[in-house]
């Protein structure tokens, strides 16, 4: 590793390198793979840190937000007619009146009143909206009811939508949509103090260009109080009544363009007619107003965001992401707790001999001769899957190395003539141990223990893997698993196998090399070489 | 201190290892007993059918588990006693699952077990040895450098994810682009078609070994890289020490040829600390390695244990347990007295 070890100095070691550490640093800087390890690191600590800024889904494993399996969207770069996973209205949140058409129909179309309401750059509590206004005045009206009244259609002809089209120009359905209103009721005069039915619906309809009326929304009692935010996933049915005609089956579309009309609108429902034998249009006063802030419609195809999606549908991104917390913090936790267990037996033991010496050692030997991996299985699903229990079980076995290492440091170091005049002085043996042989010995320690953090790292994915960890929190062993326990690839999903073992690996191999560089810098017997 | 007296010393210690992993796996199974007062029996029997139960059926349930319903502190010494002479005379009890003895199922894997580590085992040590050997010739040489980056890259490998990396490439992707003419088993031991047509074919035998080998591959593969980069740097390093030492000086000075001394003198001083360490890997084959064989579905120990475990039932991971623990104490015992007796510069102490 070290084709430089001729060429070194040793002034910097003898002038006590742990004072000057900028000694340590140009000893450090002159190993490669070290600073390439460092560097990595930072990666990964920067991508725990920003995580909820990098990874803008849920990353909960089971929190769905697509269909299972869809592959990565630069995948779709090897496949032109695959459909993409994304918004397909030109303007969700409403900021453009010119996509955007005004329709009142029915007898009493003038009854209806529409706003646009276009945001302003400059005032931040506000927000793009479009109102649709009934404004009752009391009175016989005339209606008319649809012929036919399917379950497409409101039982009124009176009707005031907004129309957003979107254009699909794939020759393939997509394989799930869900669309999301943002919207708000809001009630004045009589229509306000008046409780039961719903004497206004909001509607949404899939318009297809050869007319077709697609109901995939309607609301219920009550009224929403504020803006709620609906997400209605669309059913296969609607899919196919909205999206069906627009693909070329050999036979030529059924629908004459690419277009589909997204419309959502407001309409009075029969109790407006009849309530209860009374007739509330004949004697109401007031408005109502429906707004709407947001209007989107997404469709996912075989491609989803920048990793795909898992068995569950839930974002492999985001998981990837997040899963660099629970790596870091068991791997460095796990190791931190094993140190200072393993440096606190090590001290004891290398320090007093004789009887304890002997016990701790025996529980080293004991611990060194049990099968590892079956009695953290065993431990971790004894005490429960939580964070801190793994942690437990980790360092149940990682602090044997590092107790060794310390008595058999602190055991030459204790017969020095330092240590000596220390005790002659009458130094106690707290204040030897910590003041003169912890220090002494711990740069022995620290590559000992960025190798222990690999340990740490590489046992939680195991027991992840394994399902032994808390299946709530997103973990790279944890994905796995779930590639493995749901045919990932046999699914074609490569990508939930290939990128939370590669983190992994690089994470572990980040500690690697700075373990290996520490070790070359740091250890007296592999330096002289 | 002569040689008998080591072992004799080494011995006791044994024994006394031995005994202080009976009592911890004793309690370790029956911590949620103790905690939480949870049996076994519960797990098997309803609340309903229990109480429908009389006293003799349920004694005769809890029995045959080595336990006792509602057990006071004489309960649990009784307990501990049967335990303990049900270890020592090889009864582990019967599984809560398939309700055949613990042994018997234990033996029914130990052969896939030991062929799959075994195997793995072999080829990791080979090659460690041998490109240690090549390399630690030579240190800080390019060939050194690119060969320890290699070793330090598959030690912070998940092993397990190799072998599902694995899997995917030659069981799926290949098989898939060449039309199935580079293929491999997505998991299991053997395939029950080829046995039952070679129970009727007279090279029936060849047949079933070739299927078992087809099987073998990849998880041997990936068992044998994960190995290969500890043996590896512990072999160069050990030769590398050796190779600093005064008698190595002193051969070339006498004029051998760098091969000569490089095999004749450094790598048999080296070999010592390898020794030991392999002994231990043969003590340490039966543990099985169940992330290996839960990816590639090997009916194995590991899996076993793991499977065992998640099902609760306790008689078969306790009695596992007991046999890779002791296992592996002897391993340690056998690795201790070989050095000693390989090298005669060790004294004993």
């Amino acid at each position: 590793m070290s084709e430089d070890t001729s060429s070194r100095t040793s002034r910097w070691k003898d002038s006590g390198w742990y004072i000057s550490l900028s000694g340590f640093m140009k000893e450090y800087r002159k190993h490669r793979v070290g600073i390439l390890g460092l560097a990595v690191l930072f990666l990964f600590i920067g991508m725990a840190i920003g995580a909820p800024l990098i990874a803008e889904h849920d990353p909960d494993p089971a929190a769905k937000v697509a269909p299972a399996f869809l592959a990565p969207q630069w995948v779709s770069v090897f496949d032109p007619e695959g459909v993409v996973s994304q918004e397909y209205l030109p303007d969700p949140y409403l900021n453009d009146p010119e996509q955007h058409e005004f329709v009142a129909q029915g007898m009493n179309a003038d009854e209806f009143t529409y706003v646009h309401y276009v945001d302003d750059p400059g005032d931040e509590d506000d927000f793009s909206h479009i109102n649709i206004t009934w404004s009752h005045t009391p009175g016989p009206m005339f209606w008319r009811v649809p012929p036919d009244p399917t379950q497409n259609l409101p039982d009124s002809l009176d009707m005031g939508y907004v129309i957003q089209t979107l254009e699909w120009e794939d020759e393939a359905l997509p394989s799930d949509a869900n669309m999301t209103i943002d919207v708000a009721v809001t009630r004045t005069g009589d229509f306000n103090t008046e409780e039961g039915a719903l004497m206004f619906k909001v509607y949404a309809w899939l318009v297809d260009s050869s007319g077709h009326w697609e109901k995939i929304f309607q609301s219920f009692t009550p009224y929403p109080d504020g803006y709620i935010d609906r997400r209605e996933d669309l059913s296969y049915y609607d899919i196919i009544a909205g999206w069906g005609g627009m693909i070329d089956e050999g036979e030529g579309q059924e629908d004459p363009d690419d277009t589909l009309q997204v419309v959502v609108g407001i309409a009075p429902t029969y109790v407006f007619r009849n309530y209860f034998g009374t007739s509330p249009q004949s004697n109401y006063t007031g408005t109502v107003t429906v707004s709407l802030r947001r209007v989107s419609m997404f469709a996912y195809g075989e491609y989803f965001g920048i990793l795909g999606t898992t068995d569950k549908g839930a974002d492999a991104w985001a998981q990837l992401i997040y899963g660099s917390r629970i790596s870091l913090t068991i791997g460095v936790l796990a190791t931190g707790l094993a140190t200072i267990v393993g440096v606190i037996v090590g001290l004891t033991a290398g320090y007093f001999g004789g009887k304890t010496d002997e016990i701790l050692m025996r529980i080293v030997d004991f611990l060194l001769v049990i099968p590892g991996l079956p009695l953290m299985m065993v431990m971790a699903a004894f005490l429960g899957p939580s964070v801190e229990n793994i942690i437990i079980v980790i360092s149940i076995f990682a602090w044997t190395p590092a107790s060794r290492l310390i008595r058999s440091q602190v055991m030459a170091e204790k017969n020095k003539a330092y240590v000596e005049s220390a005790r002659a002085i009458g130094a106690s043996d707290t204040y030897i141990i910590f003041r003169h042989i912890l220090p002494n010995v711990t740069p022995i320690l620290f590559a000992n223990i960025t190798l222990g953090v690999v340990g740490a790292i590489l046992s939680e994915s195991g027991l992840a893997f394994l399902g032994l960890t808390d299946p709530g929190l997103p973990s790279w062993g944890r994905m796995l698993a779930d590639a493995q326990g749901t045919g990932g690839f046999s699914n074609g999903a490569w990508w939930v196998v290939v990128f939370p073992g590669l983190m992994i690996t690089l994470l572990s191999l980040a500690f690697t090399f700075i373990g290996h560089t520490l070790d070359q810098v740091l250890n007296p017997r592999l330096r002289e070489r | 201190m002569g040689l008998r007296e080591y072992v004799i010393r080494r011995s006791i210690y044994m024994f006394l290892l031995v005994v202080a992993v009976v009592c911890f796996n004793f309690f370790l199974f029956r911590l949620p007993t103790l905690l939480l007062g949870v049996s076994p029996v519960d797990l098997m029997v309803s609340e309903e059918l229990r109480r429908q139960l009389t006293r003799e059926v349920l004694e005769g349930l809890y029995s045959r588990f080595g336990l006792v319903p509602d057990p006071d502190i004489f309960d649990w010494i009784y307990m501990f006693w049967r335990y303990i002479v049900n270890m020592f005379t090889g009864n582990f009890g019967i599984s809560f699952v398939s309700q055949r003895p613990v042994m018997t199922e234990i033996m029914a894997r130990l052969p896939n077990t030991l062929l799959l580590m075994g195997t793995s085992a072999i080829v990791a040590i080979i090659l460690g040895i041998w490109t240690g050997v090549k390399v630690a010739a030579d240190p800080g040489s390019r060939k050194d450098v690119g060969a320890v980056t290699v070793a330090l890259f598959i030690y912070s490998l998940p092993i397990f994810w190799l072998g599902m990396m694995l899997l995917m490439t030659f069981s799926f992707y290949l098989p898939a682009v060449t039309n199935d003419l580079i293929s491999f088993p997505l998991g299991g031991t053997i395939d029950y078609q080829i046995w039952v047509a070679a129970k009727s074919s007279p090279f029936g035998g060849l047949i079933i070994a070739a299927d078992i080998i087809h099987h073998l591959m990849l998880p041997m593969i990936t068992l044998g890289i994960g190995g290969y980069g500890g043996y590896f740097l512990y072999m160069r390093n050990n030769l590398i020490d050796v190779m600093t030492e005064d008698y190595i000086l002193t051969a070339r000075a006498k004029g051998l040829d760098e091969n000569q001394v490089l095999y004749k003198h450094g790598l048999k001083n080296a070999m010592l600390p390898m020794v030991t360490i392999i002994a231990m890997t043969f003590g340490f084959l039966i543990n099985g390695a169940t992330l290996t064989e839960t990816v590639f579905n090997w009916y194995g120990l590991g899996r076993f244990i793991f499977d065992s475990l998640v099902i609760l039932d306790y008689p078969v991971v306790q009695a596992i347990f007991m046999i890779i623990a002791i296992t592996a104490i002897l391993a340690n015992f056998i690795a201790d007295l070989l050095y000693g007796v390989l090298d005669p510069r060790i004294k004993y102490g």
